[in-house]
């Protein structure tokens, strides 16, 4: 293996879903080349009543690590989500309600994207809204999935998340590790021990057992025990970003019929998602410890859920970027390098992200200085973007309320306001690199917030305005044909096999 | 929505007025008439016959074919008036020392094999392999390049045949008067005649008005400046700042020279590196274009004058003509309402054949963000994009100039020796830590150059690779020694069932008064 001895021994130290996401990533990919992986699982943190929302690039990930779709469904209580709706309700002062799905919205017409024709066509008297041209977001509305074929994958992409209990897939998770055989070791504390050079050594696990290793990985979550509390990398708060500082997690009852999607209720003092699966409800409510007292937080989560909730708990946001999320030889993934507002549900993303470009700058030997900096610049690209992306919802929110109003005055990151000024401007997205939010994406959110483009790019001036009418009239039809196709996603989920968590 | 969007339809259309009529000025009218309607928007385009164009940019980019069928150009007619050969990359001699030579394709190394990029397989054969085969035996367009070979890729995303693509060399001034009647066919106005006063807005500093030498006043909402190095209007009028590299890029003069055509027609550019510059050979139908590229703090013009006519491969067609130039770029493309586009925005030599693609990159954003209203003028959010837009072509293409320049072994030659001690910009001291020490290649979304581009100077400069992805260790020695040899032989049997480039040309674009001597070089 060229100059060097090849680094082979990796020691992941962490919790729940960071840790074994981790394991079997790196087991799974690097297992073959010889690398071995160990697992120090500190006590969960999780309760039975947690549920995740994940993006859709986990699902070709989960596809890389050798997971089935169905089985992990069935294991999770899980449901597919399509995306998000979101819906102000009074006191938002605000009632066009938005979807934000994951799937394509339109197709091109003429050689030119949908989005400005479509941009263009609402100012000649169109009133359609944008979400009307996204498959995906019509099916989900209709209780329905969306299974691709070859007209659809012809249309545009079908993107989905799950939502998942959380306990449940971190356990499924940990059988992959061990089947691929990552050593599991449980641990209630691991002190640190350092070499001469600052590098860690090894780990001495509750006094007594000693783990050496040349890499090790930080998965402990925001306690970040291994990069921060021992390496005292600091982090940069993107607090004054943001104007959640607490959330509240519970559970309520599960739908009677499950809906393929999240639900995101705007109320004047904060946001409630709703992650429903098989099993129950996830309640996330995000709110401002100024305006509101923790019992005032519960009230306003139950009204927004409408339901009574259990197994409440009250959790400080604490929104921050490690500074370097590889220092030495200890690499920080998901919680312990990025702490994200709870907004779009980009933890599970952030940690694939991370896990991702360290396969591919995995050390070939002892000597990665140049993986450990590329490594740092280009993760904190990453997480720039995506903390710009949920920035976007709180500098852009429309809705009434004092939460909002502060929202509205936080200061915005210098990119977000560059793209933000060129969509005012024209429609466009300015494209950027490491980006994890499509311009679909941005666009329906920046369109769902009510920013109204002052013009369009005038290449499309040039097609015709029947062949928008054509086109429009035809891609309605087509979306109105597919859905009716489709499964309801109880449907679906009856023909992959209930969950027995359900 | 409401009031945010207003049309003024049927008011006046919003006036462009574009100085220069270089390749930059036709490619810049006719893609605004191609793309933007006629009644939203008037072009007109002022040139003076008296003011002669660069035209260094013989050699184009593959990109070059997106603009030609978006303006619906038929190709065998293009190549036939501007006298084209096909370009399947370009060949370096004597880059990294004497003796060497790589070619850079448009086309694929190998192909990735379970997930891992093609490089890490191939270095994995260099470190333990039993047949150490060069890295350019696995491009299809090298070895066709090699074999003075041509064909059109094919459309079967399956077949080697498909792992490449092509561009031209050609007759930029030919090509210029080609979009010209293309445009003016189309309601480009032209104007002949040369700039002599420029009148502004005393609030906004906006341009208004050009004067001409004939009296004659032109007015516009946007004026493109194509005036080349003089930088007419952004530099002079507007006094957008130069940012200058000839530190990273020494080069500050050219002398180029056409000379006769000689021998096959070779479907590549070539450049050789030569001890105070490098020289470039472009082959057309008709002639062969020359020139030499140097630093005049290391050779005086006299000499660089005799080195380049000592190293044509045919009789020279006139005297060498010196231009000089420096290496950088105006701070902002795009200030107010003047946008400059080509070499009036900045110049990088053509070491890697990329004047032109970024005229086309630069006309293609303007046209997506041009301004829709004569009534509100130019939006500054919009320039502000332009300009970050323009700022990264410009860096990433500058990075990879300056790799060619940087990782040279031509001991004792004062130029090449300052070259590999020169400070580089971070951006390229990363890119090159990181293949040195694991053979990762930069990979950008957006602007030049590819990977498979970086890999094919990394290697040819002899820049070498300490690791590699560790995932290619999963194949057996075996299995991938078996699989680099039979990519290897399907190569060369389809490279040798190919037309050869002559043949094909002959076939496809001759020009037709192709005997005839050539008039002297614009």
């Amino acid at each position: 293996m060229s100059t060097g001895q090849p680094l082979s021994r990796v020691v992941v130290m962490g919790r729940d879903v960071d840790l074994w996401l981790c394991v079997t990533a790196i087991s799974r990919a690097l297992g073959p080349a010889g690398v071995q992986v160990t697992a120090i699982a500190l006590p969960t943190r999780l309760k039975p009543s947690d549920i995740s929302a994940t993006l859709p690039p986990l699902e070709a990930f989960h596809a890389k690590l050798g997971i089935k779709e169905p089985s992990l469904i069935r294991a999770t209580a899980g449901s597919f989500s399509f995306g998000q709706n979101f819906v102000a309700g009074s006191g938002a002062g605000r009632t066009s309600n938005f979807f934000h799905a994951w799937g394509a919205y339109g197709a091109p017409i003429d050689g030119s994207a949908f989005f400005p024709c479509w941009l263009k066509a609402t100012r000649y008297g169109l009133k359609l809204s944008y979400q009307d041209f996204c498959l995906t977001a019509v099916a989900a509305k209709n209780g329905r999935m969306l299974l691709p074929d070859e007209a659809t994958s012809a249309f545009g992409r079908t993107d989905y998340g799950y939502h998942v209990q959380t306990m449940a897939y971190a356990g499924y998770l940990k059988s992959v590790a061990a089947n691929l055989g990552v050593k599991i070791y449980e641990a209630h504390k691991g002190l640190v021990e350092r070499d001469e050079t600052g590098s860690i050594a090894a780990l001495i696990l509750d006094g007594s057992l000693r783990i050496e290793g040349q890499l090790f990985v930080d998965a402990t979550g925001p306690d970040a025990i291994l990069i921060g509390r021992s390496l005292d990398v600091p982090s940069d708060t993107w607090l004054p970003y943001f104007s959640a500082d607490r959330f509240l997690a519970a559970r309520a009852p599960a739908f009677t019929q499950t809906p393929p999607f999240a639900e995101i209720r705007i109320a004047g003092t904060g946001w409630t998602a709703l992650h429903p699966n098989q099993a129950a409800t996830g309640i996330l409510h995000a709110y401002s410890s100024e305006s509101l007292s923790a019992e005032a937080a519960l009230a306003s989560a139950s009204a927004a859920a409408s339901a009574k909730l259990a197994d409440v708990s009250f959790h400080a946001v604490n929104a921050c970027v490690r500074s370097r999320v590889w220092e030495g030889n200890c690499v920080a993934v998901g919680g312990s390098a990025c702490v994200f507002d709870p907004i779009h549900d980009v933890d599970l993303h952030a940690l694939q992200l991370g896990l991702v470009h360290l396969l591919s700058l995995f050390p070939v030997t002892a000597q990665f200085a140049a993986e450990r900096a590329e490594y740092n610049r280009i993760m904190r690209r990453s997480y720039e973007r995506i903390r710009d992306f949920q920035c976007a919802f709180y500098a852009l929110a429309p809705f009434d309320g004092e939460f909002w109003r502060k929202a509205r005055a936080l200061s915005v990151p210098q990119a977000l306001a560059h793209k933000i000024a060129t969509f005012r401007a024209c429609g466009q997205i300015a494209p950027m690199e490491d980006e994890t939010f499509l311009p679909d994406s941005w666009q329906a959110i920046f369109i769902g917030l009510g920013v109204a483009p002052e013009s369009w790019p005038p290449a499309i001036d040039r097609i015709p305005p029947n062949r928008f009418r054509e086109e429009f009239h035809r891609t309605i039809e087509f979306i109105k044909g597919k859905v009716l196709e489709q499964p309801t996603h109880d449907g679906y989920l009856d023909s992959i096999g209930r969950s027995s968590l359900a | 929505m409401g009031e945010a969007i207003r049309d003024d339809n049927g008011s006046a259309p919003f006036r462009v007025v574009i100085v220069g009529g270089g390749t930059a000025g036709w490619m810049s009218a006719a893609g605004i008439r191609r793309r933007l309607e006629t009644k939203d928007y008037s072009v007109t385009l002022i040139e003076s016959d008296d003011i002669g164009t660069v035209g260094v940019g013989e050699a184009t980019l593959p990109h070059i074919k997106i603009f030609n069928d978006m303006l619906g150009v038929d190709e065998a007619q293009f190549m036939r008036e501007t006298r084209a050969t096909f370009k399947l990359g370009i060949q370096f001699c004597d880059w990294d020392q004497p003796g060497d030579s790589y070619i850079h394709p448009f086309g694929a190394f190998g192909e990735p094999w379970g997930g891992v990029e093609f490089q890490h397989h191939w270095l994995r054969s260099q470190h333990e392999g039993h047949q150490r085969f060069p890295l350019e035996d696995f491009s299809y367009s090298v070895v066709a390049a090699r074999n003075n070979a041509f064909e059109f890729p094919n459309e079967d995303s399956k077949s080697i045949r498909s792992t490449y693509s092509y561009a031209y060399h050609f007759d930029a001034g030919l090509y210029a008067a080609y979009l010209r009647s293309w445009a003016m066919e189309r309601g480009v106005r032209r104007i002949e005649g040369q700039v002599c006063d420029v009148s502004r807005n005393p609030t906004t500093g906006d341009l208004t008005e050009l004067t001409l030498k004939s009296g004659e006043h032109v007015a516009g909402d946007l004026f493109i400046d194509c005036s080349g190095f003089r930088s007419l209007l952004l530099g002079n009028v507007m006094g957008v700042a130069w940012q200058d590299w000839t530190h990273w890029l020494p080069c500050d003069r050219a002398l180029a020279v056409p000379c006769k055509r000689v021998g096959a027609l070779t479907p590549y550019t070539r450049s050789t590196a030569r001890p105070a510059g490098w020289i470039w050979r472009i082959p057309l139908q008709h002639r062969t274009g020359n020139g030499y590229i140097f630093s005049s703090r290391f050779i005086n013009d006299g000499e660089a004058r005799d080195t380049l006519l000592s190293a044509l491969d045919g009789a020279a067609q006139g005297e060498p003509r010196l231009l000089r130039f420096s290496p950088g770029r105006r701070e902002l493309a795009w200030s107010g309402n003047c946008v400059a586009i080509g070499l009036a925005s900045g110049f990088l030599e053509p070491l890697e054949s990329t004047s032109i693609y970024l005229i086309q990159s630069a006309v293609t954003d303007l046209i997506n963000l041009m301004p829709r209203r004569r009534s509100t003028g130019v939006d500054a959010r919009l320039v502000n994009e332009f300009n970050r837009l323009n700022e990264m072509q410009y860096e990433r293409i500058r990075d990879f100039l300056i790799l060619h320049y940087t990782a040279n072994r031509r001991m004792g030659e004062p130029l090449w020796d300052y070259a590999r001690s020169m400070p580089l910009p971070d951006s390229l001291v990363h890119k090159l830590e990181l293949f040195r020490s694991r053979a990762a290649l930069p990979s950008h979304q957006y602007g030049l150059f590819a990977r498979d581009s970086w890999l094919a100077v990394l290697d040819g400069q002899g820049i070498a690779a300490r690791g590699y992805d560790r995932l290619a260790d999963v194949f057996p020695l075996s299995v991938l020694e078996e699989r680099l040899s039979e990519f290897r032989n399907r190569i060369q049997t389809n490279v040798d069932a190919m037309t050869s480039h002559d043949a094909f040309i002959a076939n496809y674009a001759q020009a037709l008064e192709i005997t005839k001597p050539e008039a002297a070089v614009a």
